[in-house]
């Protein structure tokens, strides 16, 4: 069912489908395809023309409503402009020591006036557009409503080599929704989509033994889209630590692909959080194409208000001796929403893989929901293959025991919380630690 | 695996229900259509009510479409080249067992089930049910002294319509599912069981389903109602003959315990699975639903599934009571090539309400075994606690085994646990067995049986014996 979406654009196209209105409206209301993803651009927005809106009837869809989304942009070609707030872009903390940051919004060049540090250089002209979608493709999800939208409108990749260790973080830093892409675009319902959505695309190919610490930052405000789509290459024996941190604020919207193909003996550590989106949908997709590697995905993430906050994530292993730890956290409060669904495949070949995955689940409020949803098929059968699921409020005997120190229920209640929250954010690169939403979430908490 | 080559060359037990009974069967004309709605409602004189639910679910079966998300392959079936009706002939229900057709009784007799009721020894009252129509019912009377009601449906529509009409389709409403609607409209037979107000049912009642004829699919409606205070343990079992082709068989159980009632229902399905080919076999595709109405009343299942090419079914349980309690205790084996995706569906909606699942999948050859598991806690069930375990094993290296469980909690004040893991028969164990002097094959029976302890621990005494020798037999050939 996961591939399922170039199937439904076979029985689109075999059908002569129309293109959905809103589809429609939305290629209308861009601008022509052009820079160095013109070609990219074009097959983005041809495949999204054949292809119907993601609806609730597809069973990968089923919780996510992705209306709140398709309004805004309908907005855009129709209400004039409100003037962005700049906050998000002129409040970026300084960069924490010992990284380099680079701003990405899909169309400026994001090394203007900077210097990339020792291991990692650009991809060659002759070299990107052969690697471009080849990760995607390796873990099924180079046809996904999510990721032909940003390949429909992004016109700039970052598309970098990492060779031997390097040593500084790599900060790639989004914003959307502010005004951080000048005053070209301040025309025509063109621009005003180009405002409210900002498209990332990154892919990184780490050589033998290469190692790279990367934080990914996608903030979003207001009406507005953060699009990310990156892929990896972990060459044998790399690894690759990956974090992100995505947060919105109001009717922000999130739609991120993580697609990382791994070689045997590389590592992937990935850790997110990522909180404040009206709408966010985040399908992590790992391949171990030989087995024999190690990936570890950690997440937390938070639903409140009326919002809805949903990850998909897989991971297939393609030979044996592979190992996975995932542990996804959740919060739901208010009337957020918080959904789950964590696929892992293991084929015949697989044999001797290890593979545990944790969902755990905190429900704070009587309007919230939580849907949560392992998924494990398993052919190969000498593997372990554990996973879990909890879905509770806060332990009222643990809420007990720190009031019985004489702790007020409130405190009790948000060191409990950030307990819970902690054990994925301390993992998250130490560059993470400047970011004021990061700050603002383990000091409510 | 690498050891003991030679079990590899047993060859695997045979269906040893796969005979076909040779006895002459009234069937209609293949094909479905409003009229033979009618016409199935017409042979079994059923009152205007019936017909009127018939006929609406053929409507609402018309506009829908088979269901696909299932993780199961089968060719498309074709529902205008069946039988919808097929019954041994013979008159109207018997008054005793001397009457009825002594090919049918020998037919039950080989299948290992008394029907006469003075050899029986073991205090079960037996309802059988041949291709679609009910045949005999034993222990009627000893069950009434006590006002316990146990015939099949069609008796009860004659006898007790307004009991029919107050509690059919009430559970699984005619629209609810595509299968279920085709099984609304068209059901032939199938038992009714009512245990009034504060009766404990005296013994186990049980009913065997049997599927006969080549092309006629099986759509029989279980209705099990307990009121205040009552309670029954309910036992089920199913085979058929080997065909080439596939028969469908789409049942509907809906069971309803209103206040401290309490409804055991267990099945042990050994339908005809197919040959190691994957030719043959049933399409099973049932929908069973317990409704726990009252307050503190208690449902549960326990199934151990070994037939069928497709098994798509989903036991579950509706906890609309205050401390009612929901179980679902399940081993589903698969072997050579074919298809399980089995599970339940505990909804939460009342206070405190509680769950348990424990589910055992055991997947050899090529087969694929996957538990698709629904937890449901509504905003109002307060206080809700679920527990689900579900562990597959897997014997060789070709065969899938899949856990899909859904969660979904709206109840910040309920506990929801669910765990999951994976084995296997290893090397290790088997030898560690066999260098205490078990013989190989008794080795890997005794760790399956080990494994689905939990759940055969559920099951009636004479059930389980049945159950543990089952599963040997179908293992059998399979490990090695």
């Amino acid at each position: 069912m996961m591939a399922s979406l170039s199937d439904t654009d076979a029985t689109a196209l075999a059908k002569g489908m129309a293109t959905a209105p809103w589809t429609q409206r939305f290629l209308d209301g861009l601008q022509a395809p052009a820079g160095e993803l013109e070609a990219v651009q074009w097959r983005g927005r041809e495949a999204l023309a054949r292809q119907p809106l993601p609806s609730r009837r597809d069973e990968d869809w089923r919780f996510t409503d992705l209306a709140p989304l398709l309004a805004m942009f309908d907005g855009a070609t129709h209400t004039a402009c409100s003037p962005f707030s700049s906050a998000g872009a002129s409040a970026l903390p300084p960069p924490a020591p010992d990284t380099v940051r680079l701003l990405l919004d899909g169309r400026s060049d994001p090394l203007a006036g900077q210097s990339l540090p020792a291991g990692l250089s650009l991809l060659g002209e002759g070299e990107w557009p052969l690697a471009l979608g080849h990760t995607l493709a390796a873990t099924g999800c180079q046809a996904h409503w999510p990721v032909e939208l940003n390949q429909a409108t992004a016109s700039r990749c970052l598309a970098l080599r990492v060779s031997g260790a390097v040593a500084p973080t790599l900060e790639l830093v989004s914003v959307a929704g502010a005004d951080v892409s000048g005053a070209a675009e301040a025309e025509a319902g063109a621009a005003r989509i180009g405002q409210r959505l900002t498209p990332v695309r990154v892919l990184l190919l780490l050589e033998e033994k290469a190692s790279l610490n990367v934080l990914q930052v996608q903030l979003g405000h207001g009406p507005c889209l953060s699009s990310l789509v990156c892929e990896a290459r972990l060459g044998r024996g790399s690894t690759l630590r990956h974090g992100l941190l995505a947060f919105g604020a109001g009717e922000a919207c999130f739609l991120g692909h993580l697609a990382v193909e791994q070689e045997l003996e590389s590592r992937l550590e990935s850790v997110w959080a990522s909180r404040g989106w009206a709408l966010s949908r985040f399908e992590p997709r790992v391949s171990q194409a030989e087995g024999g590697a190690h990936t570890s995905l950690k997440a937390l993430q938070l639903a409140e208000e009326h919002q809805l906050v949903d990850t998909h994530s897989r991971v297939v292993f393609e030979g044996p001796d592979g190992q996975l730890e995932q542990l996804h956290k959740a919060i739901a409060d208010g009337h957020g929403r918080s959904v789950f669904n964590g696929a892992v495949k293991v084929p015949r070949l697989a044999q001797r893989t290890n593979a545990a995955q944790l969902s755990r689940n905190l429900l704070l409020s009587n309007q919230a929901r939580i849907d949560t949803k392992p998924e494990l098929e398993i052919v190969a059968d000498d593997v372990r293959c554990a996973h879990g699921a909890t879905v509770t409020r806060l332990q009222q005997n643990e809420l007990f025991y720190l009031q019985s120190r004489g702790i007020s229920a409130a405190v009790a209640a948000g060191l409990l919380k950030r307990g819970f929250c902690q054990e994925v954010l301390r993992d998250l690169p130490a560059a993470a630690a400047g970011w004021e939403p990061l700050k603002r979430l383990l000091a409510e908490a | 695996m690498s050891t003991a080559p030679t079990v590899g060359d047993l060859v695997s037990q045979p269906y040893k229900y796969g005979f076909v009974t040779d006895i002459e069967t009234e069937k209609i004309a293949k094909g479905l259509s409003e009229d033979v709605v009618r016409l199935i409602s017409a042979k079994k004189n059923e009152p205007a009510f019936l017909l009127d639910f018939r006929l609406r679910a053929y409507r609402q079966w018309l506009r829908m479409t088979e269901p696909d998300w299932a993780a199961l392959g089968h060719a498309p079936i074709d529902y205008q080249e069946l039988i919808y009706y097929a019954a041994p002939k013979q008159q109207e229900k018997k008054a005793s067992l001397d009457e009825v057709d002594p090919k049918l009784l020998e037919t039950f007799d080989k299948l290992g089930i008394p029907l006469s009721e003075q050899k029986r020894l073991s205090n079960v009252a037996v309802d059988a049910v041949f291709d679609s129509v009910s045949i005999a019912t034993t222990y009627r009377e000893k069950l009434a002294e006590h006002g316990v009601i146990f015939c099949s449906i069609s008796e009860a529509v004659k006898d007790h319509p307004e009991l029919i009409a107050r509690y059919l389709g009430t559970v699984v409403p005619s629209n609810d599912n595509f299968f279920a609607a085709l099984n609304s409209a068209v059901f032939s037979d199938g038992s009714f069981v009512f245990i009034p107000k504060g009766v404990a049912c005296p013994m186990e009642l049980s009913t065997y389903f049997r599927i006969n004829s080549g092309d006629t699919g099986q759509f029989e409606r279980t209705l099990i109602v307990a009121e205040e205070g009552a309670s029954v343990s309910y036992l089920e079992g199913c085979t058929a003959p080997m065909f080439d082709t596939n028969q469908l068989h789409a049942a509907v159980v809906e069971l309803v315990a209103l206040d401290d009632a309490s409804i055991k229902y267990s099945t042990v399905q050994n339908w005809y699975a197919g040959d190691e080919k994957g030719k043959g076999g049933i399409y099973n595709f049932v929908t069973k639903r317990g409704q726990c109405r009252g307050d503190r009343s208690h449902i549960s299942w326990t199934q151990v599934e070994t037939g069928s090419a497709i098994t798509w079914k989903y036991p579950s349980c509706v906890l609309q009571g205050a401390d009612s309690v929901g179980e679902f205790y399940s081993v589903a084996l698969t072997n050579n090539r074919q298809q399980a995706d089995t599970g339940t569906k505990m909804i939460h909606l009342g206070p405190r309400s509680r769950s348990t699942i424990v589910s055992k999948g055991i997947s050899a050859g090529q087969s694929s075994n996957s538990y698709r598991g629904l937890v449901q806690i509504g905003p109002k069930a307060v206080g809700a606690k679920n527990y689900s375990q579900c562990d597959s094993m897997l014997i060789g290296d070709q065969a899938a085994a899949n856990t899909y469980p859904y969660i979904r909690s709206q109840q910040p004040d309920a506990a929801i646990e669910h765990e999951a893991s994976t084995c296997r028969i290893s090397a290790d164990q088997l030898f560690y067995l066999q260098s205490r002097g078990i013989g190989f094959e008794a080795a890997v029976s005794m760790m399956v049986s080990g494994f689905c302890r939990d759940v055969f621990n559920q099951l009636p005494m004479e059930f389980a014996a049945e159950a543990d020798k089952l599963l040997a037999l179908k293992l059998e050939g399979s490990v090695g």
